[in-house]
């Protein structure tokens, strides 16, 4: 500022304003302040930074929300009683009849549970025969048989279906827009 | 770690073959320390005979199965069944967004043949649009349906020949080849000797793809042999060196694969290996052809 003042001889410019400038320079509050003010406002500005960051914390320290599980609610519109569906009374004869069905369905299971135990426990038996008569023959093919096949897994079988597939059959393309609600943490 | 070995070491084999076949690769490492324990004392009693080859011949063969392509059909105590838990559903539920537009509609048909039918009134609410009712979209999906031709469930109706694959679509089918044992002829799982310097499952895959004009490809399902069967020599044929011989099975899936029909192959149910196969070998194929 005083630089500016100076013309380009170097030498102040006089003036009635410019005294009072100059006198200024000297003046009490003047001499005191400068330095105080280098001090505060850094630490100000510390000051206004550590409370952000202490807000910032509190903030985190609240567990995350859990993402419901849209299954487990049952939405408002099935509970609407308009939807219920008039209980017929079933006459004596066909509740007779269901619960004797069901009698029968369990016991038809039940002896199919334990043939598929027992064909179960027979292929079982005969691959440990089969392993002991290898071991009898040699040991290396024995411990070759035990090695787990890397290869083998994953394993993947397309399953039966109700009708044969068709040879050459092409299906129809189809489009569908995705609505599942995707949450984030 | 001597104590926990000696502890495995005493259980049966036969669960220790489960588990290994169950638990595959995860359990390996535990399962070989404890076994190399186990036969480190069973290897000092081999070694003695080591030297000495043994008389048996082996062979792998190979227990090849198509699965079913369809469901099989249900038996009458599982149609009543499948039609009660139908009913039972359909009685506990509640009505559904379809059902109930049924409902709305015919209830807005009896209203418009009413005598004090309003149509202002009515048409103000749907903005005078024309509405599909949901009786008519029914009847679209129908004809849809029509349009298409599933496939046949029992193409066997024909009488396909017991050498093609396409027969009992809803059983699984195990093959079986004609083979020259000794100086018969007979019927059996495809086989084939055991030569030195490979394993007993390389063996069965050798035995799989050297039949004759076809190309099978088949998944093993592991390197354990699933069965074993052992027969001796007839006393003319018997020598010092080889008594008879072993024969080990494999199971494996068809995958893909094709044959001619002029080869003699068979693809059999469980229910029909009985009319093929020898009563001894029978007893013991049996045992782990399973027909789940």
């Amino acid at each position: 500022m005083f630089l500016s003042l100076m013309g380009v001889d170097g030498h102040v410019s006089q003036g009635p304003w410019f005294a009072s400038v100059l006198t200024l320079k000297t003046s009490a509050p003047l001499r005191a302040e400068p330095k105080k003010k280098k001090k505060v406002d850094p630490r100000r500005e510390q000051m206004v930074r550590e409370r952000l960051k202490k807000k910032l914390k509190k903030l985190e320290r609240v567990p995350p929300e859990l993402i419901p599980i849209e299954d487990f609610t049952t939405p408002a519109k099935y509970m609407d009683e308009t939807r219920v569906r008039g209980a017929p009374q079933l006459p004596f004869e066909e509740s007779e009849r269901r619960a004797l069905l069901l009698k029968e369905w369990s016991r038809y299971k039940q002896t199919q549970h334990r043939a598929e135990m027992e064909a179960v426990g027979l292929a079982v038996e005969a691959q440990r025969e089969a392993l002991e008569e290898l071991r009898l023959e040699s040991e290396e093919l024995y411990q070759a048989a035990l090695r787990p096949d890397p290869l083998l897994f994953p394993f993947n079988h397309q399953g039966p279906s109700y009708t044969p597939p068709k040879a050459q059959y092409e299906a129809p393309e189809g489009k569908y827009n995705n609505i599942t609600k995707v949450y984030t943490q | 770690m001597a104590a926990p070995c000696s502890r495995m070491a005493n259980r049966p084999l036969w669960q220790f073959i489960t588990n290994v076949r169950r638990t595959g690769l995860k359990h390996t490492g535990v399962r070989q320390i404890s076994l190399s324990s186990a036969c480190r004392a069973a290897t000092q009693t081999r070694s003695k005979t080591e030297g000495v080859p043994s008389p048996w011949k082996l062979y792998g063969a190979v227990c090849l199965q198509r699965l079913p392509v369809i469901s099989q059909e249900r038996n009458p105590i599982e149609d009543q069944f499948a039609e009660l838990m139908h009913q039972m559903e359909l009685e506990r539920s509640l009505l559904s967004d379809h059902e109930q537009r049924l409902l709305e509609d015919s209830e807005r048909m009896t209203r418009k043949q009413a005598d004090n039918y309003d149509s202002d009134e009515e048409e103000a609410d749907y903005g005078g649009q024309e509405t599909i009712t949901a009786q008519d979209q029914e009847d679209t999906w129908e004809q849809k349906l029509k349009h298409f031709q599933p496939a046949l469930r029992d193409r066997d109706v024909g009488g396909t020949p017991l050498g093609s694959v396409e027969r009992c679509l809803g059983d699984s089918l195990v093959l079986l080849v004609q083979q020259t044992v000794g100086k018969e002829t007979i019927w059996l799982l495809p086989q084939a000797q055991w030569e030195a310097g490979e394993t007993l499952r390389q063996t069965a895959e050798r035995g799989l793809s050297s039949l004759p004009e076809a190309d099978f490809k088949a998944t093993f399902l592991g390197n354990t042999p699933c069965g074993v069967y052992r027969y001796k020599f007839p006393k003319e044929v018997r020598t010092e060196r080889c008594v008879g011989a072993k024969v080990f099975f494999f199971k494996a899936f068809l995958s893909a694969g094709s044959a001619s029909q002029k080869e003699p192959f068979l693809w059999v149910k469980k229910t029909e290996l009985q009319g093929y196969l020898k009563p001894p070998y029978l007893e013991k194929v049996d045992r782990f052809i399973l027909n789940l």
